[in-house]
């Protein structure tokens, strides 16, 4: 078990078709991520009714965000999701302090977080496979109920444990 | 040759697809529907998927005719690179809430036990409500998201009864797991019981998109909170990816291992004492 299981884990992704961040074109990625920037922008601009050419220069901070999280994944010698690499160098450019960041924080509060997510939630709507369905129909309605149940212990058990040490500690 | 190079992005349509679900979606906006103290919150995220799932060409058979053959796998890598720009967002909330954030550190950590919950809601309820067999490991152990199901194909195989059980929730939690994690947050804090800081930061127990449902319904609940409801979803969501696949190598998967045999080894004791009786 341990570090070998963790190594294999790793491995056995590729059955479930998550992508080896090490092995991925990055060049092909870099396109992908463009497209999505674009709907993001177009998405944004809806909701919020803030133009896309206001709301590039923001854009554009966060593709670089992306880009350089994924060029981390790629070649840090440990690994950590390319997500977690993204959420770290935005949270780092954004520090008080740190040359450039309060242009960042300006820039990117133009875009609405949530029309950002937008996209990615339809492009899941569209990628789900027939296998995914097929799991979900013969799984049957006693795993929907265990479902709902692991999904709200999950997050009750954290709101739980936050609740009680916040309280803990102030 | 032109072909194959736009075969590889799944051809124009399924980004057309996705323009055109994306403008409706946001078009609609955000929908209030105020039940007693609490609200549901119907959020455009919401109809995207299920705008998604109606186009999806396994569902609608006229859609196979305009989507290229491979737009279903590309799609899959979409999902993946179009949530970059939206967590690359979320951190950047972080930065300027950084003291805040820094000043609740020991709930931050210690609310990655809490979601340890899974095992003590959905494991009885699958055991001894269900009478589930080995299938309730995999699919109570962890709230099954990719790394989740990754530990269980390889610890027992994707075709065992545990394998079974996690593809199970994971298949149900791909489906339904949005719609759960926009309607649960706000009725909880209804209740007025919790701290809005500790259900922000249970929102980063999940996938990016039940992360994006619980703070979008979550900051709909709570707008002044805005700021600090994302900076503190933002970083606990960074613990997980950090802490998650650890967790259930060394505690959750062999914990709930443990109770499964515990639990069966009573029943069985159980019954043969009823049939010596």
């Amino acid at each position: 078990m341990t570090i070998e299981t963790i190594k294999n884990t790793a491995v056995s992704a590729d059955i479930l078709n998550v992508e080896d961040e090490r092995r991925i074109d990055l060049a092909h990625h870099a396109l992908l991520l463009l497209v999505a920037c674009v709907l993001g922008l177009i998405s944004n601009w809806v909701a919020t009714k803030v133009d896309p050419m206001t709301a590039l220069p923001g854009m554009a901070f966060l593709y670089a965000i992306s880009i350089v999280g994924l060029l981390l994944a790629k070649f840090v010698p440990f690994y950590l999701p390319s997500v977690a690499w993204i959420s770290l160098v935005a949270i780092l450019v954004t520090i008080p302090g740190v040359p450039g960041s309060a242009l960042i924080v300006e820039q990117v509060g133009k875009l609405n977080f949530l029309a950002l997510a937008t996209p990615a939630l339809a492009y899941g709507g569209l990628a789900l496979t027939q296998n995914e369905f097929q799991i979900a129909r013969t799984s049957g309605w006693k795993i929907v109920i265990v479902a709902i149940c692991v999904m709200f212990g999950t997050y009750m058990g954290s709101v739980v444990v936050a609740d009680v040490t916040l309280k803990l500690f102030e | 040759m032109a072909q194959t190079t736009l075969e590889r992005y799944g051809g124009v349509g399924l980004h057309l697809f996705v323009l055109g679900i994306v403008v409706v979606a946001e078009s609609i906006g955000l929908i209030r529907i105020p039940i007693g103290i609490a609200a549901v919150i119907l959020l455009p995220i919401l109809y995207a998927f299920a705008m998604g799932i109606i186009l999806n060409p396994n569902i609608m058979k006229g859609t196979r005719r305009v989507l290229s053959g491979n737009a279903t796998k590309v799609a899959g890598t979409m999902i993946a690179i179009s949530i970059m720009p939206f967590i690359a967002k979320f951190g950047t909330t972080v930065g300027p809430q950084i003291q805040k954030v820094i000043e609740t550190g020991p709930a931050l950590v210690l609310q990655e036990i809490g979601n340890l919950g899974t095992i003590l809601v959905a494991f009885p309820v699958a055991v001894f409500l269900l009478k589930m067999g080995r299938e309730a490991i995999g699919a109570t152990y962890s709230i099954d998201r990719e790394p989740n199901l990754a530990l269980i194909a390889d610890k027992y195989g994707l075709n065992s009864p545990e394998g079974a059980g996690a593809m199970g929730v994971y298949a149900t939690g791909t489906i339904i797991g949005t719609f759960v994690f926009a309607i649960m947050p706000p009725l909880i804090h209804g209740l007025g019981i919790f701290d809005v800081r500790a259900l922000a930061m249970s929102c980063g127990v999940g996938s990016g998109s039940m992360l994006a449902a619980c703070t979008g319904a979550l900051v709909s609940a709570a707008p002044t909170d805005k700021d600090m409801i994302l900076a503190l979803a933002a970083a606990s969501n960074i613990l997980t990816y950090a802490t998650g696949l650890y967790a259930g190598v060394f505690v959750a998967l062999p914990l709930t291992e443990w109770l499964y045999r515990i639990s069966r080894g009573e029943q069985t004791s159980s019954i043969s004492r009823e049939a010596q009786s």
